[in-house]
């Protein structure tokens, strides 16, 4: 490990050995495995969708399913009704869910903390009845449509699209964090008006990341109902879905984009496991136990255990604070 | 260099300030002072942007400011101190310094490397030892927050600081050190002042003249020994006016 002497060039070096192992792996498992991790690998890119926006400023959305739903609902209406060929239909749900999320999420940013929270769980809550009462010819109503049409068609094609996209997006927002911009982020998420008197214009910066969390909310969501070939509100727009990505990513660590994958990938495996013991809903139950046992033990998630656990087997150089 | 004119602002039933005009030249280090509730910090947060004023103006080199945030007035060069610190609890004091060294501009913030050189120097320059660097804010003494705040405030190299009792709840030691520092700072970049401090006997050294505030409005001007020997002042400290 000698020539991993910083931080950034040990955390490249992880994201390499990530990406070997997770080409290397639909070759190594079955079928169904490989499917429960194209859903793993969609909740981690909705996870740092999360993350990237709520991670470190403090500003909890509940929302996200809102986002995502946008994305989801522009390609299959484009698609399902107009046509529209899934290249030009997936870039205009990813514009849609900017400038849709802007409109409603933008003036939220406005107020803090519990408040905020709230108002973005009230988006998804009105979308969800807004989408079964407006036009339910158009959208489905509450049984959605289905048989969309998929980008590409099997496990394994699927698999690699998801992992592209996980790759591209999840390095890009690990990297972001790294700059200047994450410092920013988690000042602003402890005194945003000492982050204004050091002359920070916070309210550009706040757009900024919301904009990217919106890009991949919506471009996860559009890639998600294509994969599934359907779409209905209450699979996106639900407490439940909610619920899956805020604790993937605080079981992971939030703020660190690695945490919310890694918390994804375990939250998925984990209820797969528990499927054959326990096939109904009670194991939602079995899981937010768990993950209410993680959080209280190790507020900083997966990733501080995962930091810790390298740092006792000697990796990493000792006595240096994580920044 | 700094101008306010007129400026009235009221709380409710309670009149803050009212009709406060100022004028502070450039170089210049202006006291202010006044009993408990007389307005000195609400006539910062006026100054700062962090209130809007019922009424007057504030101009800054002569150019209204009126309009500008908070972090527009800092760009411009009008910075502040808080009366109690508050710095970024759960990092470092080198990274609390690095936030206040971070620019205004998503492009310049995309950056993966840090000025470790500069930040270390402008902790050195407010007193800090390296090992202090690393300290989290809650390992440090209260003159120590101070000179952190101090830190912060003046990496937006500032033209007009505003002070904000620099000097509460410190040592003597301490109050020694940081108006050295101020001295210092003041010589070498020619930086105008505006002090508020109930400690008379630290802010002395530190002033041209004074400024008394009291129930809102500004009750006396001049030179510190005319200002504390004038005997309306000491009527309105001591509540026998």
């Amino acid at each position: 490990m000698s020539a991993l002497k910083t931080p950034l060039q040990r955390g490249i070096a992880a994201w390499l050995v990530f990406a070997i192992v997770m080409v290397v792996l639909p070759h190594l498992v079955g079928t169904g495995v490989t499917r429960s991790f194209v859903f793993a690998m969609y909740l981690a890119i909705f996870a740092i969708s999360w993350d990237v926006m709520s991670g470190r400023t403090g500003y909890i959305s509940f929302g996200h399913p809102f986002l995502i739903g946008i994305g989801g609902y522009t390609t299959a209406l484009l698609t399902y009704h107009l046509h529209w060929p899934l290249y030009f239909s997936i870039p205009t749900a990813v514009l849609m869910t900017m400038i849709g999320g802007t409109l409603f999420f933008f003036p939220a940013l406005r107020i803090r903390g519990t408040y905020f929270a709230l108002v973005t769980l009230a988006f998804m809550e009105l979308i969800y009845g807004l989408v079964q009462v407006i036009a339910p010819k158009v959208t489905g109503g509450t049984r959605g449509l289905s048989g969309l049409d998929s980008l590409v068609t099997g496990a394994i094609p699927n698999y690699y699209l998801a992992l592209v996209v996980l790759l591209i997006l999840g390095f890009s927002m690990w990297l972001l964090i790294r700059t200047h911009i994450g410092t920013a982020l988690s000042a602003i998420g402890m005194d945003e008006d000492a982050v204004r008197a050091s002359g920070i214009n916070v309210t550009k910066l706040k757009l900024f990341t919301f904009m990217l969390s919106a890009f991949t909310a919506g471009l996860g969501g559009a890639l998600y109902v294509h994969y599934l070939g359907s779409i209905a509100p209450r699979a996106l727009f639900d407490v439940g879905f909610l619920f899956q990505i805020l604790v993937a990513c605080l079981l992971g660590g939030a703020g660190t984009i690695t945490g919310p994958i890694a918390g994804a990938f375990f939250l998925t495996f984990l209820l797969e496991w528990l499927r054959p013991y326990i096939p109904g809903s009670e194991r939602f139950l079995i899981y937010g136990t768990f993950a209410l046992i993680l959080y209280v033990m190790q507020p900083n998630g997966l990733h501080e255990l995962i930091r810790l656990g390298i740092k006792r087997l000697g990796l990493l150089a000792p006595g240096r604070r994580a920044s | 260099m700094l101008e306010a004119t007129n400026l009235s602002k009221s709380f409710g039933g309670l009149q803050a300030l009212r009709q406060v005009a100022l004028r502070v030249e450039a170089g210049d280090s202006i006291g202010i002072i006044g009993p408990n509730g007389a307005g000195k910090t609400t006539l910062f947060n006026v100054l700062t942007g962090e209130l809007k004023p019922d009424s007057g103006q504030v101009f800054l080199d002569g150019m209204a400011i009126d309009a500008e945030p908070i972090h527009e007035r800092v760009k411009l060069g009008l910075a502040r101190t808080y009366q109690v610190p508050r710095p970024f609890a759960d990092i470092t004091v080198r990274e609390n310094i690095r936030v206040s060294m971070l620019k205004d501009s998503i492009t310049f913030m995309l950056k993966l490397t840090w000025d470790d050189e500069g930040e270390r120097q402008l902790a050195e320059s407010v007193g800090f030892t390296s090992q202090q660097l690393e300290q989290l804010p809650s390992e440090l003494a209260m003159g120590d927050l101070r000179k952190l705040e101090l830190a912060r405030t003046l990496a937006t190299n500032p033209k007009v600081l505003l002070l904000d009792e620099v000097f509460a709840g410190l040592t003597y030691g301490e109050i020694e050190n940081i108006s050295n520092l101020l001295i210092e700072y003041r010589k070498s970049r020619g930086t105008t002042y505006l002090i508020v401090s109930h400690d008379l006997k630290a802010l002395e050294p530190l002033v041209d003249s004074v400024v008394v505030i009291h129930g809102g409005g500004i009750l006396k001007q001049g030179t510190f020994a005319e200002v504390v020997n004038d005997p309306e002042v000491q009527d309105a400290y001591l509540g026998t006016g």
